[in-house]
Parts: structure tokens; C-alpha cells; sequence
């Protein structure tokens, strides 16, 4: 077979895989209980919802006069996807050891799929939530296409990061794990999901910009309220750190690949 | 053809590089059935493992000219917290074949009664085994690697696994794990001595079983 005819094979494949492991994911977290799949896009409303809510209700003004509710949930849902997917990154491959006896299925699929599908789902409550809320108050997102990318690049970069941690976990250290939950905690208040750029005194700017996370709130944020006030991101910067996260996260995958199931 | 090129498969164990095997060559057609035999702890299953390419190779090649089977052994390939049927239809999905089409033929093959839809873990040894083995018989396999799967099951099944297995004789091969001089005998019409990390091939499966219990 030609190299390009075996590509072609390979992909389509690799494309067979994934949809069947994200039909299974769906399945498997969501198709059977009650509300089904609506559980899907229930699971991370009503985090960003409640959070969006207390915050409106406390009655605390935003700088620049933004809406209070629709920052909470641009802010807080993406964070969502933030912890999901670096706190399941371990998880889910270790509760998918069976899958791993068939040679096409590798850890990148299972990642691949899950988070796949966590982006999509919490793409989706965010506009639900955000189209709710134009109802009542604030405006329809000025530009939808910078959240979808904002969103997009997160759960992109996160992939990279969870390949990372599963590889370490992986290669025998289980309080990654361990370490990841906190961790995610931790970053709440400098992942970006919270606080504005220009809020910062000007050296703080330098500092903040240097997360690639930054950017991405910034980005959503920018999609949500349009001109009005200012925002920073750059995306040459959060495409160049998801791209070498990703392929850090691949090589490390490499190095350990095999020692998960030699463990049976 | 499913071949293997010197390969050499080590562990690590308290610090120290432990070799299963040791330069193993061997090569597969179709129509081939070769029983593996060897002492507990040979490699039987390591062997069976990197064949199936479930496990990567310290060194050498492995060569698959034919589709080949999982290993259907105890453990792997099903998921437990689903259920049977949706396991067919996962696996139909990832090998590309009709997820209706394997739901029923495994239904019938497997007979699990209302089992079939419950979850994988409440299942017997047995059950799952009838399970993965119709699940391997649906995907069709040019090459079918058996680690102990048809041990584990009752006469009827055996019976069933054989039928099976003999049906697709000319166009299948078949590698097989076990103890059971028994078993060997009706599914297998050659050996292969696994010992001290080499494979010796015996062309009779008599002088096979005779050469292994003078080990």
C-alpha cells in the first residue's frame, strides 16, 4: 500500500474509534439516568448558573459596567471544562483498561473522545445559558465566533495537560492524582476566569499574559461584551502553548506507552 | 501471515531486567492450529499478549498480514460497567462492522438470556467468557488467539466453540494457550513448546505433549 492510501486508512480508523468511544462515553455517563441526556449540559449550568446567580445577587458592580451574571457564566463555565478535564485525565483511561486489549484503541482516543465531548457539551451550555439570560438582561454575545474559539483552544490546551498527567500517572506516580485536585483548585483565581486584564496594575499584566489561560478568558470575554473595554490576548501565544503542550503531552504518552498493561 | 521476528520481551522486577523471551521467531497462516505449551509462568500469555498487540516488544518485529483477534483470555476486551449487548455494539463500532448485525449474532451465540442486558459485572466467568468468545466469532478474525477462554466454559459451550472454530478451519488460524492435553487435541493439529524464553515447534501434537512432560 502507498504511504498516502495508509494515512487515509489510519485516520479513518482513528475517526471509526473515536465516535464509537464518544457514542460509549454518552452512553455510559449519561444514557440512563433520568433526564438522560440532558444531564449533559444540566451538569455544568447548574455550576456556572448558581455561581453567575450568587454573584448577581450579592450586588456587586463589575468595572466597565459589564454584566454581572453573563461575566459569571463566560467565566466560570469555560473554568468548568478546565477542571473537568484535568481532574478526569487520570481517571479515565485507568477505568478504560479492557479497551486497551484492542490494538486500535490507544490512550489518545479515550482522551480524544471524552474531551471532545466535554467541549462540545459545555460550548453548548454556555450559549443556552447566555441566550437565556438575553431575555432578561444583558446582550446576545457581540461576536459568538471568539467564544467558540476561546473554548475551543481551552479544551485543546487542557488536552495537552491531561496527556500529561495521565502520562505521569502512568509511569507510576498515582498522587498525581492526587495533587491535580488541589491544583485545580488552586489556579481558580489565576487561570483568568474571574478577573479582567486591564484590572491589573500594568507590571501585573506582564505576569497574568504569560498563562496561556489568560488569553483564552479574555478571548470569550471579548466575544461576549464587544468594544467597550479593553482586552488582551494574543492567539500566535495560545496557539504556540497548546501546540507544544500537545506535543509534549504525545511524547510523554510515547515514552510510557506499554506499562499500563504490563501491569495485568 | 502473522509473524514474529526475534522477539525479545523483558520485565522489570526489583530493579532487575527479567527476560520472558528470548528471541522467539515463529510464523502463522491461515489454516494453521497451534496449541502453545509451557509451565506456569513461561510467557504463554505474554506471548499471546504481544501477538495480539495488546503489548509492545522490548525488541524485534511483530508482522500482521491478516486481521488478528484480541486475546481472549479471563480478563479485558468487555467492558464491566456496561452491558453485554452494548459492548457489541461498542466493539462492532470500533472493528467497522454492523452494530445490529453483532447485537444479534452474539445474543444467540452466547446465550445469556436476559444477562445479555445487564451489566458485565454481574456476570460469571463463564457468561463473560461466552460473551467475549461470540463477540470474537462475530468480528471474524482471519486469526483467533485463545488464551483459556474456552476452559473456563461448560461442555455445551466448548462443544459450541469448537463447531465454531472448525467451521472457519480453512480460512482462520488459530493460536491456542492451554493445559489440557484434552483440549489440545481437538482443536489443535500441531504445537509449540514454550520453555525458558524460546519456542520449539513440534509438527505432532503427541510428540508435542510427550517432549513437554519430559521437561
Amino acid at each position: 500500500m502507498r504511504l498516502p492510501a495508509m494515512l487515509l486508512d489510519g485516520a479513518r480508523m482513528q475517526l471509526r474509534v473515536i465516535s464509537a468511544l464518544i457514542l460509549r462515553e454518552l452512553h455510559t455517563r449519561f444514557g440512563r439516568h433520568h433526564l438522560g441526556y440532558a444531564w449533559i449540559f444540566l451538569e455544568p449550568m447548574i455550576l456556572g448558573g448558581c455561581i453567575a446567580m450568587v454573584h448577581y445577587v450579592s450586588g456587586h458592580g463589575l468595572p466597565g459596567g459589564l454584566n454581572v451574571a453573563a461575566f459569571y457564566i463566560v467565566g466560570y463555565t469555560p473554568y468548568y471544562l478546565f477542571r473537568a478535564i484535568l481532574n478526569r485525565a487520570a481517571g479515565s483511561v485507568m477505568a478504560n483498561q479492557p479497551l486497551f486489549y484492542h490494538r486500535q484503541v490507544s490512550y489518545l482516543d479515550v482522551m480524544l473522545a471524552r474531551n471532545l465531548l466535554d467541549c462540545a457539551t459545555v460550548m453548548i451550555a454556555v450559549f443556552i445559558m447566555i441566550i437565556a439570560l438575553s431575555n432578561f438582561e444583558a446582550a446576545l454575545p457581540h461576536d459568538p465566533l471568539k467564544i467558540v474559539v476561546g473554548i475551543v483552544l481551552m479544551a485543546a490546551f487542557c488536552h495537552g495537560f491531561a496527556l500529561l498527567i495521565l502520562a505521569a500517572t502512568v509511569w507510576g506516580h498515582e498522587n498525581v492524582e492526587r495533587v491535580v485536585h488541589p491544583f485545580t483548585y488552586l489556579m481558580i483565581p489565576f487561570t483568568g476566569a474571574f478577573f479582567m486584564v486591564w484590572w491589573l496594575p500594568t507590571e501585573m499584566q506582564y505576569y497574568a499574559l504569560l498563562n496561556p489561560s489568560v488569553h483564552m478568558f479574555e478571548i470569550i470575554r471579548d466575544g461576549q461584551f464587544g468594544p467597550g473595554v479593553p482586552y488582551h490576548w494574543d492567539l500566535g501565544y495560545m496557539v504556540a502553548c497548546t501546540v507544544v503542550l500537545n506535543l509534549l503531552g504525545m511524547l510523554a504518552l510515547r515514552a510510557v506507552k506499554g506499562r499500563l498493561a504490563s501491569e495485568h | 501471515m502473522l509473524e514474529l521476528r526475534d522477539v525479545w520481551k523483558s520485565y522489570e522486577a526489583n530493579g532487575r531486567q527479567r527476560f520472558v523471551l528470548r528471541g522467539v521467531s515463529a510464523r502463522f497462516e491461515k489454516g494453521d492450529a497451534v496449541g502453545i505449551i509451557g509451565r506456569n509462568g513461561a510467557g504463554k500469555s505474554t506471548l499471546i499478549r504481544i501477538l495480539g498487540g495488546v503489548e509492545p516488544v522490548t525488541r524485534g518485529e511483530v508482522r500482521r498480514g491478516m486481521s488478528v483477534s484480541w486475546p481472549l483470555g479471563f480478563g479485558g476486551a468487555v467492558h464491566p460497567s456496561i452491558t453485554g449487548a452494548d459492548n457489541c455494539r461498542f466493539l462492532a463500532r470500533i472493528y467497522g462492522k454492523s452494530p445490529g448485525w453483532v447485537e444479534s449474532f452474539v445474543e444467540e451465540f452466547a446465550e445469556l438470556g436476559e444477562y445479555f442486558r445487564m451489566p458485565v459485572q454481574t456476570y460469571s466467568s463463564g457468561m463473560s467468557s461466552r460473551l467475549a468468545f461470540g463477540l470474537s466469532m462475530a468480528i471474524d478474525f482471519d486469526c483467533y488467539l485463545i488464551d483459556e477462554v474456552i476452559a473456563v466454559g461448560d461442555a455445551r459451550f466448548t462443544e459450541r466453540c469448537r463447531a465454531a472454530l472448525e467451521e472457519r478451519r480453512q480460512r482462520s488460524a488459530l493460536l491456542m494457550v492451554s493445559h489440557g492435553p484434552g483440549l489440545l487435541r481437538s482443536f489443535c493439529n500441531s504445537a509449540a513448546i514454550l520453555h525458558e524464553g524460546r519456542l520449539t515447534f513440534h509438527e505432532d501434537l503427541d510428540q508435542a505433549l510427550i517432549a513437554y512432560d519430559a521437561l
